[in-house]
């Protein structure tokens, strides 16, 4: 076999330490770090993304419950709060209806009163102009003056007519 | 026929001498160059642009590096990666040296046996000076595996001895002779499709096209075979019965 001719091993060998010296220590000083520290930065980076992106996540789920609970807490709120105004606005219709009952009540009781009294001194002045037109027309039939307590039984006894016949008619 | 070793022979080109040490060049040292040349280009100039989002160029570098890289810390852990330099120089010479073979008309440098086993000499060497120094005269245990009853002793350390022995030869006569075999089945079946002429020469013809495609498989596996043991071997140096023995 031609690779077991001896006269090219030494330079073979020779050859083969210095090529592979060169390049052992080219690569070493310029090839290997930069790329083992690319491919570090690299996974770096993406460990570091992915951390992150988890994170964003996890504040992303804390905020959404945050929200979803303040949204909760709010429509629970509003739907107190409506009740609240329902049974307020309930509770005003029922003391306004009170109170204008009770107003209507008095105005009621007023107007009677003052009808009552009205009445009595209608009553009062139709008596006094009564027994006034009475005693004048008395005076012109007899002509003379009666004295004073003539006046008053005469007056009397016309009265009671009259109020006889005011009650008969009535 | 052409003779099917004839791809190996070398012929010297120019006469160099060293100390009265023929360093003469010939072809297989010229590719060896070529090799040095194109390795050192790739991965210096994928490692310079330095992006995030890597551009083509150095997306070949990374994997290549994220490849050893993974050999690495399969066989040897977190420790072992001070020896990356050494490791990823190591792949990436015989990788290259591996396809650059496989182009028509060039050398294939790892069908040397004197290459591959300066190789597995050095990555034993290495493994011995390093389990030395790390574990001193306790490192010769390498020959004594764990568990074994003293009665065994006399029996087992001789067949660890020739074990351990054999680790540098299978190493360096697996690289060489896959490398020779493969050429010279596609030198046979060169030859037979020339021969062959157009009647029956494309079978064989169609054979290499096959072929081809297999040395280029076996360039890598070599590659990768000869890294992973060089990182068993420095790793059970390294951590003495702390791994599983490994078949070779």
């Amino acid at each position: 076999m031609p690779q077991f001719e001896s006269q090219f091993f030494s330079s073979l060998m020779f050859w083969e330490v210095v090529s592979f010296g060169i390049l052992l220590w080219v690569l070493w000083k310029f090839a290997f770090p930069p790329i083992l520290e690319t491919l570090e930065t690299r996974e770096r980076k993406i460990r570091e993304s992915l951390e992150q992106a988890d994170r964003h996540r996890a504040d992303a789920e804390c905020k959404m419950q945050e929200y979803e609970a303040k949204l909760s807490a709010a429509s629970k709120e509003a739907e107190a709060l409506l009740a609240q105004a329902k049974e307020r606005a309930q509770r005003l219709l029922e003391e306004n209806e009170q109170r204008l009952q009770v107003e209507a009540e008095r105005i009621k009781g007023n107007a009677q009163r003052e009808i009552e009294h009205e009445r009595r001194k209608a009553i009062e002045d139709i008596r006094n102009q009564t027994t006034d037109m009475a005693l004048l027309a008395a005076e012109k039939v007899l002509g003379r003056s009666l004295n004073d307590a003539d006046h008053r039984r005469m007056a009397d006894e016309a009265l009671q007519a009259v109020a006889e016949n005011y009650k008969r008619s009535r | 026929m052409e003779n099917p070793l004839h791809p190996f022979e070398l012929h010297q080109l120019v006469h160099l001498s060293l100390f009265g040490l023929d360093i003469s060049l010939n072809k297989a040292v010229l590719i060896m160059w070529v090799v040095v040349g194109l390795a050192a280009t790739l991965l210096v100039l994928g490692g310079t642009s330095r992006r995030l989002v890597p551009t083509k160029l150095q997306s070949l570098a990374e994997m290549l590096v994220e490849f050893i890289r993974g050999i690495i810390l399969d066989t040897m852990g977190q420790d072992g990666l001070k020896f990356f330099p050494l490791v990823g120089t190591l792949f990436v010479f015989i990788l290259f040296s591996n396809l650059l073979g496989l182009i028509p008309g060039s050398y294939t440098v790892t069908s040397q046996i004197v290459v591959t086993g300066v190789f597995a000499l050095m990555v034993y060497g290495l493994s011995l000076v390093l389990g030395f120094l790390l574990h001193g005269i306790k490192f010769l245990g390498i020959l004594v595996p764990p568990g074994t009853p003293g009665w065994l002793l006399p029996l087992m350390m001789p067949i660890e001895l020739i074990s351990q022995l054999a680790r540098p030869i299978s190493l360096a006569v697996r690289l060489f002779a896959n490398m020779t075999a493969g050429h010279v089945i596609l030198g046979v079946l060169f030859g037979l499709a020339i021969t062959g002429g157009v009647l029956i020469g494309w079978l064989p013809f169609a054979f290499t096209i096959a072929m081809n495609a297999l040395e280029v498989g076996i360039a890598f596996i070599q590659a990768y075979i000869f890294t992973v043991l060089t990182c068993v071997y420095l790793g059970d140096a390294m951590h003495l019965h702390g791994h599983e023995e490994h078949a070779h």
